[in-house]
């Protein structure tokens, strides 16, 4: 049984990328072909899914959290609440891999997709590289992106991030899951 | 005012008080989703405190209701 986070990142928030994904893909297809209008649709589909998996990963640890604050005597509860809710990078960071290192090892633990998964060092890179083109996207920054990331938005590139934020979706999921289960004694959710 | 079988979540803009909590009075932000134990509802809820305002998620079960919205 995955959690309410990841739930709702498969039930909700997939969906609606994937409406986004085939209306880019439809203009795509157009006859005749509008570059312009694709590139705009693209840097929204960034900017769509970039937000929607930071939701995502706001959602886990806010369960996270929760659980965890539950198992703590009621008088200070409130006080830990308060302290997990402080100055969280993913509030307003971007969901890069050190913003959400950064807030889940705040639980105690250290966060290693790289060692999670034979795809970990990937799935970090696409991560990386999304929220580089999320800015440029959101910013309308007209310097050049760093080494590697891509020039050039193409829907199969956005597509390969989509995959690879739901990859590390599913993840974080067992990862937390486990996590809390060695701690706990039981299985979370 | 209980929330108690509470069918729909507390509305944004709602005055309640934190129980078990130093915290008097704060104003619900957000509400979050099932994110609790069991489905428990989170909030969102801002605490105006000196020198800066504050966000907490708390459970719905922590809370009491000062003014609704």
């Amino acid at each position: 049984m995955p959690s309410v986070a990841f739930a709702r990142w498969q039930n909700d928030r997939t969906p609606r990328l994937n409406e986004v994904d085939s209306h880019c893909a439809v203009v795509l297809a157009s006859v005749p072909p509008n570059p312009t209008f694709l590139h705009e649709n693209l840097r929204g589909f960034v900017l769509h899914l970039s937000a929607y998996f930071q939701g995502f990963c706001r959602d886990l640890y806010t369960e996270w959290s929760q659980i965890w604050i539950a198992a703590i005597p009621l008088g200070f509860q409130a006080t830990a609440q308060a302290q997990f809710s402080a100055q969280l990078a993913l509030e307003k960071g971007n969901p890069t891999y050190e913003n959400i290192n950064r807030d889940f090892s705040r639980f105690g633990f250290v966060l290693n997709l790289h060692a999670a998964s034979p795809a970990g060092a990937q799935l970090v890179t696409d991560l990386g590289h999304l929220n580089e083109w999320r800015n440029k996207a959101a910013h309308q920054g007209t310097k050049p992106l760093g080494g590697g990331v891509p020039a050039t938005l193409t829907l199969p590139i956005v597509q390969g991030w989509k995959a690879s934020c739901d990859a590390v979706a599913t993840l974080l999921d067992g990862i937390m899951r486990g996590e809390l289960r060695r701690i706990m004694g039981v299985a979370p959710w | 005012m209980t929330l108690q079988n509470l069918t729909e979540p507390l509305k944004a803009g709602t005055i309640v008080k934190i129980l078990n909590s130093g915290y008097q009075r704060a104003r619900i932000a957000e509400y979050r989703g099932p994110f609790g134990p069991k489905g428990a509802r989170i909030y969102r809820v801002l605490v105006q405190r000196k020198p800066r305002h504050v966000y907490i998620e708390v459970r719905e079960d922590q809370l009491e209701v000062l003014r609704a919205k």
